[in-house]
């Protein structure tokens, strides 16, 4: 297979990928190209989960953890009785803390997507070699240097 | 939709939505001239107050806030529906989301960046904004993490923050299509916007990913976000305010002006933009029932806590609600009970929840109403407080007013532009869904 063999409905994809898997071939060793996402295409070639879900919880914890030691940090910096609170008052720092788990494990799951897809992609786009509303299979790596 | 050609209907998604954004008319100008007016207007009229102080607008002794924290309440209300629409609808797999679920984030965003001006108006020295920041003043004394008030700036900024990502990350595989089709400079400025998408499996696989994780981290800021607004007001002693039902209330509140504003946008853009194959009358029904649902757990709101005025034998609390429903402000009381929870009554009936018209007018009320709601809250709980002494009433001032439209100028500007600049439907879901 050294042509891509491009198909214009998900059916026919899915059935060209079924083929190849029985042949042997892993998803390393095709490049696929769709218009759209189709979720049949990771359960076929048993792709693994990848590394997102280290990022949503390392950054999330970041986030958590990071969001209690700036409260906490600051009050025992310069401790101020205010409203005659506690200096360390956790229901409030715990708001601060929920929010930048938010903040920070959305803006690290961002990053690690970047990260994994290889995004942005000066030669891609410099020239995207596109296959339009097509679904393609080419040889090669998925995730390798790119290969004419 | 034709299920035998595919590849004709994909293009023909393509061809449709990027339409749209092709040379405007004479009539997309005057209504951009008319936003751009009030926005010059209202920005004038933030400078004047700034080069007189803030004894320009109407707030005073004892109404410290009047409507630049009603627009800051309602603006990030109406925020809502559009997390709503695009993160909550899609963990529940919704299909109807994707006609509104980019106009609905442009909304969040967009409406956010309005929100966000009203604090910086209502601080009067707006140039030492920074104190509200995390960072340590020249005595090196940190903010109050205790304050209701520090807390808001860290929930609508992280709001602002996740939204924005999310609507951008949404738009990833579209702007790749809009580079494609579009020729010239706009191919090369949606090219960098794409950053390099190309349609592989190894970006796909790690994209759907971001998209779900992104979803479950913006579903919880549905709810905290305005839970920490309402708590500006609960956590203070006021009469009127200091009640456990504010954050649920004001969420659903939140919930049911942004749904208005939905349909208030959608519709002039389904008919001007010739988009009926895309959004249907069925999309607006089911946009109509949430509209309903938070409609009826706002009036039950509106019942809950007047029971705890008269039930809680606090005196000051029965009289806040007793002056509410007959004092200086009765009347937008009484508009807001009327638009809030008696007009949306009519949705149960399925000929008018059908009606596109009726809809859109409805959703213009209901708006009016939810922000006759919160100047209601804000003004009339200081306005008659504990001491008779302390008690006074509030006009907004010329200035005010100008401010305030010129909130609405400026979201519908940016609204205006984002119909021209962006792809205003998710192609690539509609691509999808047609398989």
């Amino acid at each position: 297979m050294n042509e891509p063999l491009l198909f214009d409905n998900s059916d026919d994809f899915l059935r060209a990928l079924r083929q190849l898997k029985e042949e042997g071939k892993t998803w390393r060793e095709l490049r696929l190209h769709m218009p759209f996402n189709v979720p049949e295409v990771e359960e076929i070639l048993e792709v693994p989960a990848g590394g997102m879900r280290f990022f949503a919880v390392a950054g999330a914890l970041a986030g958590f953890l990071g969001g209690f030691a700036l409260t906490i940090y600051t009050v025992l910096d310069w401790p101020i009785i205010v409203g005659g609170k506690p200096i360390v008052s956790v229901p409030p720092f715990l708001l601060i803390a929920y929010i930048l788990t938010i903040l920070f494990g959305s803006l690290a799951v961002f990053g690690g997507f970047l990260l994994l897809a290889r995004m942005p992609s000066v030669r891609e786009i410099r020239e995207c070699r596109d296959f339009g509303n097509h679904f393609a299979i080419l040889p090669g790596e998925e995730e390798g240097p790119w290969k004419q | 939709m034709n299920k035998t050609d595919p590849i004709e209907a994909r293009e023909r998604f393509e061809s449709d939505v990027l339409s749209v954004m092709g040379r405007p008319g004479f009539r997309y100008f005057a209504a951009l001239g008319f936003c751009a007016f009030l926005v010059t207007l209202g920005f004038g009229l933030w400078g004047w107050q700034i080069f007189r102080g803030v004894g320009v607008a109407g707030i005073s002794h004892p109404v410290g806030w009047g409507v630049y924290i009603t627009n800051f309440v309602f603006w990030v209300g109406i925020a809502h529906s559009g997390t709503l629409i695009s993160a909550v609808l899609f963990l529940f797999r919704a299909k109807f989301r994707t006609s509104f679920n980019r106009a609905a984030e442009a909304m969040t965003v967009f409406a956010l960046m309005v929100a966000g001006l009203f604090p910086l108006i209502h601080l009067g020295r707006v140039w030492i904004f920074y104190y509200l920041l995390p960072y340590p003043n020249q005595r090196l004394l940190w903010p109050n993490f205790r304050s209701p008030l520090i807390w808001d700036v860290f929930a609508v900024t992280t709001y602002m923050i996740v939204s924005l990502v999310f609507f951008y990350v949404g738009m990833i595989p579209d702007l790749a299509v809009a580079r494609r089709r579009l020729k010239g400079f706009a191919s090369r400025i949606f090219a960098i916007l794409s950053l390099g998408w190309n349609g592989s499996l190894g970006q796909w696989r790690h994209y759907n990913k971001l998209y779900i994780f992104l979803a479950a981290f913006a579903t919880p800021l549905v709810a905290s976000v305005h839970s920490i607004v309402s708590w500006d007001f609960a956590v203070s002693i006021v009469p009127g305010w200091h009640t456990t039902i504010f954050a649920p209330y004001f969420v659903a509140g939140a919930i049911l002006s942004g749904t208005a504003m939905v349909i208030t946008l959608v519709w002039p853009m389904q008919r001007i933009l010739k988009l009926e194959n895309y959004i249907t009358t069925d999309h607006f029904e089911a946009i109509a029932k949430i509209l309903l649902l938070t409609s009826l757990i706002v009036s039950y709101s509106y019942i809950v806590e007047t029971g705890f005025a008269f039930y809680g034998e606090h005196p000051f609390e029965a009289e806040q609600f007793r002056y509410r429903s007959f004092g200086d402000y009765a009347v937008l009381y009484w508009v807001m009970i009327f638009c809030n929870s008696l007009l949306p009554l009519t949705l149960f009936v399925r000929r008018l929840r059908r009606s596109l018209p009726y809809l859109f007018v409805l959703s213009l009320l209901v708006n009016v109403g939810m922000w006759i709601e919160r100047f209601v809250i804000i003004v009339n709980s200081l306005a008659r407080d504990y001491d008779p002494y302390a008690w006074g009433t509030y006009t907004p001032s010329p200035v005010e007013i100008g401010i305030t439209l010129m909130s609405f100028g400026l979201f519908f500007l940016l609204y205006l532009i984002f119909l021209k600049v962006l792809p205003i439907l998710s192609i690539t879901e509609l691509k999808e869904h047609h398989g």
